[in-house]
């Protein structure tokens, strides 16, 4: 086990090396940066541009530049802004990661917990009306073209529900409404880092107590427990900041990641959903399920115990395949929501040419998909034993 | 000893009161797109404590529909349409899904065909057939017996009892096998159906696996059922022979009665198609055709559109179940002309 997650560890860091390669010559081959802004304005005398091309690092030939720059990149020196000069690369992505991480993590764990319980049931009900039902609905979400779905969402959830009820169920856009923050004792970035570790923590207890309950107790009580540690483990969080001075502040930001972590679960938690569905029909089709049936397991000990866990392998892989969409979807969703995340950074360097910015947010999502990767490895292996210690 | 009229205007015969299992008319079919398939039709056979039945013909010939009967594990799209399957005398077709299922494993259990898939890949081997123990013995074992029940099974089906924390795919074929054999054991059924138990296996495990069943079944003394087309196993392992033919028992008797005397055209051919080695030499009589399509049965005796007797009462009318010596009863017209197939150059 240890062996496989160094192994890989590694195979990542050298993969991680060649991208970063990749990205600095790409960057390094498009004609135009910021730079040339000054260097080639006629306005400025030559010595001047020799000067300014020297502190740039300009003058030095591209290998020089590469090796300087990895140098840096791994002591962990990404850099200034060019655009926002001179603002360190590290602290604005930084500030601007764990939002995107909220999103995605939320919108994930939600869609794939909802996708899989629901395609496990609608597996059960083949030929039912509720899986005609969910099955067209979830191929038309499944298909739908993203940044329009995302826009008919702000459209009704945002504007025509506001109209209907009267007042204003979900914020349209953005990360927070600053005028509730004038005069506040905090900032938005220390509020919503004390949201997420307690949010963090509190989901690690339920776990912990969950694993304890498991190895102590018989499978009944034990899967009581685990209902009950994890409700408590979502509820926490709004009794701490209910009882907290940040209560306001905290409920503004919460009240801002509804649409979009509602909007991309929704598109997520369709695939996932059609995916269980028929990985659920091919695995009740096996032997082994008919082995469970004449040993007369009832229904849901078969559903859940023998042929759900043998589905969920496709699934865990078909994460690894959406980890790409968060490269494409962060960016889009990010955009249409105004949610000041990597995406929104990213796409803001690239359009004023920030180069060390845009190398900033191109590695930290390589760093976010490489690490999605290892997760979903090592959940593999977890599920099926058949894969292990090799 | 009571009488019950049989199928198709056959002469009545005697049924055991002590019989475990009775399978009574039992009529299934299948409903597909175009019509039904008639599986199974009126088959009946009673098996009593301890001994060994067993079913054989081609596939598609209804073994292993009457096999899933006996669980009700049958097909969605299966329907029964007459009889009767009375375990104990209690009849299990009309019983609830929550009835039937605490009859499953603790009164009949099954050895499935090739046991390649029928290991959960993702369990341990000792939590699947920890989870039968657990669910039929009442009152339920502590984990120290239950555990102490499983390493038993494994050492009486030869397997390592270290064994039971691995899993299936750590083990070699002739393991699985007899791990489900062993899985098959855990809850004392009293009938164990082994559904082409040795057909995945190589000869040699093969015969170790049919000697340590023939050797657990006088230990413990259950009923085995066994389904295969391979006549050998058959011959070598069971007391009681019945031979399908297109969903129907067409001949049923004592295994050597069969064997030596096979009085309908079908279970004589099934029987001369396979060379025997230590046996006199001679001709292999071949089974010309295919089974017919059940969807559309033949009329009159099923197989009459590939017998080398069939006669236009053949087409016409199907043929009783007539007893022809002691306990061996065929359905043809013509069985008395059987014996001298040998003569006529089909053998």
């Amino acid at each position: 086990m240890a062996k496989f997650i160094t192994k890989r560890v590694a195979q990542m860091l050298l993969l991680f090396i060649v991208f970063l390669t990749v990205v600095f010559f790409l960057l390094e081959a498009q004609p135009g940066d910021l730079t040339q802004q000054y260097i080639g304005n006629p306005e400025i005398p030559p010595e001047q541009k020799a000067v300014l091309a020297e502190r740039l690092g300009l003058d030095k030939p591209v290998g020089a530049r590469y090796l300087a720059y990895m140098g840096n990149f791994f002591t962990g020196n990404f850099g200034n802004s060019l655009s926002q000069w001179p603002r360190p690369v590290s602290e604005m992505i930084l500030e601007a990661l764990p939002r995107t991480l909220v999103l995605f993590l939320s919108a994930t764990l939600l869609a794939y917990y909802l996708g899989f319980v629901t395609g496990k049931v609608l597996a059960w009900r083949r030929g039912k009306f509720t899986e005609y039902a969910l099955t067209l609905g979830g191929v038309g979400l499944y298909t739908v073209f993203y940044p329009w779905f995302a826009l008919l969402m702000i459209w009704g959830f945002g504007f025509m529900l506001t109209d209907w009820v009267g007042f204003r169920v979900f914020p349209i856009n953005k990360f927070i409404d600053v005028q509730d923050w004038v005069g506040s004792p905090f900032s938005a970035n220390h509020v919503f880092l004390r949201m997420i570790t307690v949010a963090a923590l509190s989901m690690l207890a339920a776990a912990i107590t969950t694993m304890i309950a498991r190895r102590r107790l018989e499978l009944a009580p034990a899967l009581r427990v685990r209902n009950f540690a994890f409700l408590a483990g979502v509820l926490y969080p709004f009794v701490y900041f209910a009882m907290s001075p940040m209560r306001p502040y905290a409920a503004d930001i919460f009240h801002h990641t509804l649409l979009p972590v509602m909007t991309l679960s929704l598109v997520a938690f369709a695939g996932i959903m059609l995916l269980t569905r028929a990985s659920m029909l091919e695995t009740l089709r096996e032997d082994f399920i008919l082995t469970a049936r004449a040993k007369g397991l009832s229904e849901k000990v078969i559903r859940d115990r023998h042929a759900a866990r043998n589905a969920l392998l496709p699934v865990v892989t078909s994460l690894v395949l959406a980890l790409a969409f968060v490269i494409g979807g962060g960016i889009i969703t990010e955009t249409v929501f105004s949610w000041p995340g990597i995406g929104l950074l990213l796409l803001s360097a690239v359009t004023l040419e920030d180069i060390p910015l845009a190398i900033g947010c191109l590695s930290i999502i390589a760093v976010l998909a490489l690490f999605g990767h290892l997760v979903a490895d090592i959940i593999y292996m977890y599920l099926d034993p058949r894969i292990r210690y090799q | 000893m009571q009488t019950i009229p049989s199928p198709a205007g056959a002469p009545p015969r005697d049924r055991t009161d002590a019989a475990l299992l009775e399978v009574d008319n039992l009529t299934m079919e299948y409903e597909v797109d175009g019509g039904n398939v008639s599986a199974v039709s009126n088959v009946s056979f009673a098996l009593h404590a301890g001994e060994s039945l067993g079913l054989v013909g081609e596939s598609g010939c209804g073994k292993t529909s009457v096999a899933m009967s006996l669980l009700r594990l049958q097909a969605d799209n299966a329907r029964f349409r007459e009889g009767e399957i009375r375990l104990n005398g209690e009849d299990l077709l009309p019983l609830s899904e929550a009835e039937m299922r605490t009859h499953r494993w603790k009164d009949i259990s099954m050895v499935f065909q090739g046991a390649m898939n029928a290991w959960n890949p993702v369990q341990r081997v000792g939590a699947q057939i920890l989870e039968a123990i657990n669910l039929h013995i009442k009152p339920r074992p502590t984990a120290a017996e239950a555990r102490k029940r499983m390493e038993d099974l494994f050492n009486l089906v030869g397997v390592d009892p270290k064994m039971l924390d691995r899993y299936p795919h750590e083990f070699s074929g002739g393991m699985r096998q007899r791990a489900i054999i062993a899985m098959a054991l855990s809850c004392d059924p009293q009938i164990i159906i082994a559904d082409e138990p040795t057909t995945a296996l190589d000869v040699i495990v093969q015969d170790q696996i049919l000697a340590q069943l023939l050797r657990i079944q006088k230990e413990l003394g259950m009923a085995i059922i066994y389904i295969s087309h391979d006549i050998a196993v058959i011959a070598e392992v069971t007391q009681k022979i019945a031979v399908m033919y297109a969903g129907r028992i067409v001949e049923i008797g004592p295994t050597e009665e069969v064997f030596a005397n096979p009085r309908h055209p079908y279970g004589y051919l099934l029987l001369h198609s396979a060379p025997s080695i230590t046996g006199p030499r001679r001709r292999l009589a071949p089974l010309k055709g295919e089974p017919p399509n059940l969807l559309n049965p033949p009329t009159g005796c099923r197989f009459h559109p590939r017998c080398p007797f069939a006669t236009e009462k053949c087409v016409v009318e199907s043929p009783p179940l007539q007893e022809v010596s002691p306990g061996h009863s065929v359905e043809c017209w013509h069985w008395d002309k059987v014996p001298s197939m040998a003569e006529e150059g089909h053998a």
